[in-house]
């Protein structure tokens, strides 16, 4: 069993995951062991297929490794429930997908105070939170509009800020520039950057941007569901 | 929140909405027009069958249902009445005495069976003078008058003015045999009465069959046909005679009730058939919303949301659909059946129910016309809406993220 440090906010052991793509089995994951720290900016990399957004699911619980286990903030995955880990995600988890994924049917303000209100946050601390981090992301002025109202990169400023507003322990965001141009790229990424420096979040990306490469401070390359290379600079 | 995304839901896809709620108002309306027709139908087949014929409640001496005879009669019957008319929800009550005979009208002969009326009771009770349909109804006192079923009249080639002579055998024994003036030719509804009856005024028939003072049935009308349950078990107690038989309508006439009750369970296969409509339609249309939202069930799951709550959110958006449309089907099944119950349905040519003719069916609006229709459209929306439900509760955030 693999040994946990206070500052170690992801450890995996021995993560496979195994598909089965018509029949024939397809092994996206073999065998990760990885160490994430508290307050980490890392980047996944690695081509497409190497297992970098079945990696992201497993280690949120969204998915379930067919070997191998998962800690998550010191709390096995796989031996939670669906509730507990439900629970657990809404607490811990901030996700960024690379297709922002709002809902559709809420305002901005409604997208981003979401979590908050499954968490049973009263609603005038919400409404202060929600406008304190719209503001953050730039997104002043926009609390009332719908999704389809606003651009690809307000969309994903919103995404952001629905992950970031509950503080949770991790933020995992997979392929957060792909849709984007690069000038929403670069600023978004500086602002993920500058809230991981002053909050202390910890931020795991799947990207195949190099913007995003130059930016984390930790490379992790994945190949054929295996770590190739790992570093820190 | 949750019921804020259900209801926003609703609107994102209108015209799915509108075709959803369509098939619920039209099976609610149908059910409705169904059980308002139905209901209509059977009400105006036992308010004839008992209004102008059994009565609601019927009271003999006991075993003369099961086997009448002659001489198992209601002695003192108008003290009986009297207790009758004291109990609380009877409206009027009448005696009756029967008896076989063989009716005579120049040379043509038939059996017939002579009933013998106390015709101001008889009136008010069964509405006896409304029967006629030729000549009068019998005078209130005796005078050696009858009046006989239209189909007899045809038998015994008898006209008003004509005589009918009566064979029988009186409660003493002796030969019972008198002449009656026809003045009435009646017509109740039912062919196989008009076959043979032949009415005699209460006391012209007590006369003939020695039976002073005696009755064989006594029929009662109650102001509430609902209640008859309630007043018959009155009456058994005002009366409290262990030699008397109080029966409600559903015993004396067991095998029209039963008759009655299978035509009915025919209805409820046809209920069942219109919910199944509705539930397929439902089914299809919540499933399809929810193929399609797959990946937002994903989202709603991977930031945090339970899969009971997911299961909510689809159930409610399938309630709500449906008591949108409850509410348009109970204006629509409300009208129709109004307008049903002034104008009907007319047959082009009368049906037989029981013996009684109809011409016309009118609908009633009453309370179950739209509680039934609005249980059965909930219970069967809400269960199919189960298994979409079930399945956006267990999507894996991971695979339905992955849906586009």
């Amino acid at each position: 069993m693999a040994q946990i440090q206070k500052t170690d906010v992801i450890v995996t052991e021995g993560v496979t995951k195994v598909y089965a793509a018509d029949g024939i089995p397809v092994n996206a994951l073999n065998g990760i062991n990885l160490t994430i720290q508290s307050g980490e900016f890392t980047a996944l990399v690695g081509p497409s297929g190497s297992g970098k957004t079945t990696f992201l699911n497993i280690i949120s619980g969204l998915d379930s490794p067919t070997e191998g286990k998962v800690w998550l903030a010191g709390k096995v995955l796989s031996e939670m429930s669906g509730n507990e880990l439900s629970d657990f995600r809404r607490d811990n988890i901030g996700f960024i997908f690379q297709a922002y994924n709002l809902i559709p049917v809420l305002t901005v303000e409604e997208n981003v105070e979401y979590i908050m209100l499954l968490a049973g946050v009263p609603k005038a601390e919400r409404h202060e939170r929600v406008i304190a981090m719209l503001e953050t992301v730039g997104l002043k002025g926009v609390a009332n509009r719908t999704p389809t109202q606003l651009s690809g990169g307000q969309q994903q400023r919103v995404a952001i800020a629905r992950a970031m507003v509950s503080e949770p322990t991790i933020i995992l965001a997979d392929e957060p520039t792909a849709n984007l141009d690069s000038k929403t790229g670069a600023d978004l990424l500086e602002m993920m950057r500058r809230l991981n420096s002053e909050t202390g979040m910890t931020f795991i990306f799947s990207t195949h941007d190099p913007m995003v490469m130059e930016r984390a401070r930790r490379l992790i390359t994945l190949r054929d569901g295996r770590i190739d290379t790992d570093e820190t600079r | 929140m949750i019921i804020k995304i259900a209801f926003r839901n609703i609107f994102r896809q209108k015209r799915r909405t509108i075709l959803t709620a369509l098939a619920m108002v039209v099976g609610f309306t149908l059910l409705s027009v169904t059980i308002g027709l139905s209901d209509g139908a059977y009400g105006n087949i036992i308010s004839m069958f008992t209004r102008n014929r059994i009565g609601h409640i019927q009271v003999h001496r006991v075993g003369y249902l099961d086997k009448p005879s002659l001489y198992e009669t209601i002695d003192g019957y108008t003290a009986v009445g009297a207790a009758i008319q004291a109990v609380a929800g009877v409206e009027a009550w009448t005696p009756r005495v029967y008896a076989a005979g063989l009716g005579s009208v120049g040379e043509k002969s038939t059996a017939v069976q002579i009933i013998g009326v106390d015709v101001p009771r008889e009136t008010q009770a069964t509405r006896f003078d409304q029967k006629i349909v030729e000549g009068n109804v019998l005078p209130e006192t005796a005078s050696h008058e009858a009046v006989i079923g239209k189909n007899l009249a045809k038998i015994l080639s008898a006209k008003i003015g004509s005589e009918i002579v009566i064979f029988s055998q009186g409660a003493d024994g002796s030969l019972a045999n008198d002449v009656y003036n026809i003045v009435g030719i009646a017509e109740s509804g039912d062919d196989a009465t008009d076959r043979t009856a032949c009415y005699l005024h209460i006391e012209d028939a007590q006369e003939l069959f020695v039976l002073e003072g005696r009755a064989h049935e006594i029929v009662v009308i109650v102001s509430n046909i609902n209640h008859v349950g309630k007043v018959t078990n009155a009456i058994e107690a005002s009366l409290n005679d262990s030699t008397l038989d109080v029966a409600p309508w559903q015993v004396v006439a067991k095998s029209f009730y039963r008759a009655m009750k299978a035509d009915q369970q025919g209805d409820a296969i046809s209920r069942w058939v219109i919910m199944l409509i509705v539930a397929i339609g439902v089914l299809n249309t919540v499933l399809m919303s929810v193929l399609e939202r797959t990946r937002e069930y994903g989202v709603l799951k991977a930031v945090g949301t339970k899969p009971m709550q997911i299961f909510w959110l689809v159930i409610c958006e399938v309630v709500t659909i449906t008591l949108g449309s409850i509410c348009v089907g109970v204006l629509l099944g409300t009208l129709a059946n109004y307008l049903l119950s002034i104008y009907g349905i007319t047959y082009p040519e009368e049906i037989t129910f029981g013996g009684m003719k109809i011409k016309t069916l009118y609908a009633v609006v009453n309370a179950r016309c739209l509680i039934v229709p609005a249980i059965t459209v909930m219970l069967s929306a809400t269960v199919v809406g189960l298994f979409p439900a079930i399945k956006a509760a267990r999507i894996m955030p991971a695979r339905a993220m992955r849906t586009h």
